[in-house]
């Protein structure tokens, strides 16, 4: 790179070391002028410090909030894959054979024309793709920078079903869950994420509240989950 | 209903939507017991619609393909077509030569003209009568050198020139002719150094048709005579692109030297101009004669019976026929320039974008189609790489839009996915290597799967764990010992495989170019850039064909990989905003 002194470039290039992945100085939000800054935004927060639910919640000013709350989502998707990967070594379909919680739930798996009892994993993999299908869809979610009201509503069903493959691996598949919390506090920062922007009814979040007290805020307003 | 949980023991929950729901049925159901209940109703209509989407969705695949088949025969019909023009083009001065033969014999042993309708040669040129033989043999030579040009590929611009030659000659194109100057300096000043470079080439080819022409020999007089005619042609053309830069008097002056000096025509051949004239003399005398066409002489029908299959539709549009032929030069010049454009221009098609594969939560790093089927595998830095099939929309649920939906989505890798390869057609299999460290096996599902299906463990196969590094872009040529590599300082660089030297290099983006493919068979070059361009490049002449401006950015990376497909045309690119877009 002749001018690489002088301009600094986020880059992976070819060869990096898997540590140097995306290693490069933060950039001011208000700096980036990318389409996708948002996203930019909350990985780089996240990547500096994955406990740090308070940094990595709390919206820049001026930002549209349906904007906000859909690129989270998109990320709790997304690193959800990780617990995905997890289950999938542990969580046979011939033992967990529907996808429960507690034992007061079966939850029917919604990928389908008519929902299904789905195995576990079956539903957890289904309720991810079906999520990234919506997610990405042209439909509801054309643009990355402004989003219709009535497609941010979507996202109240999405939260509630993902939340489920938490409160799975939760009760059933326990060591599994807690290595990933571990790693990646994502129950913890998902838990905050819903009740902050008040996604799922309280009545819904059957998890024990996590180790580590993370001062949750009141809801603003009334859940409609 | 939209959620999908229910109440296992049916106590005590009241506040999930779906303990609601089902009260309210069972409600409903109780208070009305009709056999309709409401949710019923809804759910046969949602079904309904969902079922009508479904074969509409359907139905727009099966258009689209209908329509990319009918395009596909229509080019098709445009290559026999114009295939069929140039046999008949070919048949007509066949036959025209085969007149000409017998009209000399016949003068050679009776010494009398032979009286034969539309082979009448001018009484009042009798100096040009030889000319006609020769000028179809000319003609033949002159087919011989543009199926050679053709076969080369140069034949548009050479073609265009000389068309552009002749038509200054006859004078046919006045109009032109006041601009024809300005209009052959600039191609003299294009095609001078392709010329210079091409008339070796034409030299040698001269000399291995006349060999070949001589070696033939035993045919006699006719066949000599042709291989000496097309050498001289030949000959004429080199002659014509050596001196493109000269002036007209000069190339006519060169061409007759370049036919003495060739010293074995038994026959004195005129300049360019002459013959030409003389050929359009002829035609239009022919035409004039073409009326009286006798019967009188049975040698005559000899050659339509022959030739019955172009004979008996050229008799009938005989004055059409000859008042192109009368214009058989220039016509043919130009039909010819078009015909190579217009296949050229097929060729060179451009590329648009038809589907947008959105699924992806993260920058998509690498991307490979499946060897034979219309799928490809992209691979992202949210950890997964997804299948897609291109040809078949899996049922559009009502959160799908008219997106492709992927096909599969392999879940294993627990970082970003950096790079993906294709195993060999037939064996199903693709590789993956992630920032996790681990390469891993797939099996690609059957293009009939359902994202939906149950997970099989199956599909991963093995999982080796090895540490993957990448390397710069590199590609090699599937046909010549050529690498292309891919560079951060804006290049592509070109290496002669076999010396390891650098044989071409260029600035070939804005910014850092970070994917490369290559066409199947080799003319075409794909590269993709942080600059958020796709480019097609001509490998031949190291030119820029197309670019499309692609994707977007997410920091400084925007387009992380582009592809070819081994078989069928499509193109595909992957970025950095998560999405992987095919074009067609």
């Amino acid at each position: 790179m002749a001018d690489g002194v002088q301009i600094l470039l986020r880059r992976n290039r070819p060869g990096s070391k898997a540590k140097d992945f995306c290693r490069w100085p933060d950039e001011p939000f208000e700096e980036m002028d990318s389409t996708l800054a948002v996203q930019q935004f909350i990985q780089q927060t996240i990547r500096r410090d994955p406990a740090n639910l308070e940094a990595i919640l709390k919206m820049p000013e001026a930002q549209d909030e349906g904007v906000w709350k859909y690129e989270h989502l998109r990320q709790f998707c997304m690193e959800l894959n990780g617990l995905a990967v997890r289950l999938q070594s542990e969580c046979k379909p011939e033992l967990c054979t529907q996808m429960t919680a507690t034992e007061q739930w079966i939850f029917l798996c919604a990928a389908h024309k008519t929902p299904k009892e789905c195995p576990a994993i079956d539903y957890t993999r289904h309720t991810l793709d079906g999520a990234a299908c919506l997610l990405n869809s042209n439909k509801y979610f054309p643009s990355r920078v402004s989003i219709k009201e009535s497609s941010v509503a979507k996202l109240g069903s999405v939260c509630r079903r993902v939340y489920r493959i938490f409160s799975h691996a939760y009760f059933h598949h326990r060591a599994i869950f807690d290595s990933f919390e571990k790693e990646t506090h994502l129950c913890k920062r998902f838990t905050y994420f819903v009740t902050k922007y008040s996604i799922i009814s309280k009545e819904i979040l059957i998890l024990p509240k996590l180790d580590d007290e993370t001062p949750i805020t009141q809801p603003v307003g009334e859940s409609e989950a | 209903m939209d959620d999908s949980s229910v109440s296992h023991h049916n106590g005590g929950q009241v506040g999930s939507q779906i303990g609601v729901s089902v009260n309210n049925k069972q409600n409903e159901e109780s208070s009305q017991s009709v056999q309709y209940s409401i949710p019923g109703v809804l759910h046969f209509i949602q079904h309904e619609w969902a079922r009508f989407e479904l074969e509409r969705s359907q139905w727009e695949v099966d258009r689209a393909e209908f329509e990319a088949r009918i395009a596909f025969l229509q080019g098709e019909r445009k290559g026999q077509e114009n295939l069929k023009n140039d046999l008949v083009r070919r048949i007509k001065m066949l036959e025209y030569a085969l007149k000409q033969e017998r009209a000399k014999f016949h003068r050679l042993k009776y010494g009398v003209e032979l009286q034969q309708g539309d082979m009448h040669p001018p009484p009042d040129e009798p100096p040009q009568e030889p000319e006609p033989a020769e000028r179809a043999q000319w003609k033949q030579g002159h087919q011989l050198i543009k199926q050679y040009l053709q076969e080369i590929g140069y034949t548009d611009t050479i073609l265009d020139v000389r068309s552009n030659k002749v038509r200054t000659l006859l004078g046919l194109t006045n109009e032109e002719q006041a601009e024809d100057p300005s209009y052959r300096n600039c191609d003299k000043q294009q095609h001078y150094s392709m010329n210079t470079a091409l008339s070796r080439k034409m030299y040698d080819y001269g000399k291995e048709r006349r060999k070949a022409g001589v070696s033939q020999g035993g045919g006699g007089y006719n066949e000599e005579g042709l291989s000496v005619q097309e050498t001289a042609a030949v000959f004429a053309n080199f002659e014509f692109l050596a001196n493109q830069e000269m002036d007209m008097d000069e190339d006519d002056l060169d061409a007759k030297q370049m036919h003495h000096s060739t010293g074995k025509q038994g026959e004195e051949v005129d300049n360019d101009t002459e013959e030409v004239l003389n050929e359009l003399n002829l035609l239009t005398e022919s035409e004039a004669d073409s009326g009286g066409q006798g019967d009188e002489y049975p040698a005559v029908k000899f050659p339509h019976a022959g030739g019955a299959a172009a004979g008996t539709g050229e008799a009938d549009e005989k004055p059409l026929a000859l008042g192109e032929l009368a214009q058989l030069t220039v016509s043919n010049e130009a039909e010819g320039y078009d015909v190579a454009n217009a296949s050229k221009e097929s060729f060179r098609k451009t590329w648009n974008a038809k589907y947008t594969l959105r699924s992806h939560f993260d920058g998509v790093r690498a991307l490979a189609f499946h060897p034979t089927e219309a799928a490809l595998v992209t691979a992202s830095e949210d950890h997964t790489l997804k299948l897609w099939n291109l040809q078949r929309t899996v049922p559009a649920k009502k959160s799908a839009g008219l997106d492709v939906e992927p096909l599969y989505t392999f879940r294993a890798h627990t970082a970003p996915v950096m790079c993906l390869a294709m195993g060999m057609p037939r064996s199903e299999e693709c590789f993956s290597g992630g920032l996790d460290g681990t390469i891993r096996v797939w099996n690609l599902p059957p293009p009939s799967a359902d994202p939906y299906d149950p997970y099989d463990p199956a599909v991963q196969a093995v999982l080796r764990v090895a540490c993957d590094s990448l390397a710069h872009r590199v590609r090699s040529h599937p046909t010549l010992p050529l690498l292309v590599t891919a560079h951060e300082d804006r290049h592509i660089r070109f290496w002669d495989a076999v010396s390891g030297r650098c044989a071409h290099a260029m600035v070939a983006h804005l910014d850092a170019v970070t994917g490369l493919a290559l066409d199947p068979n080799g003319l075409f070059l794909l590269s993709g850039s942080h600059d958020c361009s796709v480019r097609l490049w001509n490998l031949d002449t190291k030119t820029c064909v197309q670019e499309i401006t692609a994707h977007r950015k997410k920091f400084d990376e925007s387009i992380l990989d582009v592809a070819f497909h081994p078989l069928r045309p499509y193109i595909a690119s992957a970025g950095a905003d998560g999405l992987a877009k095919v074009f067609v």
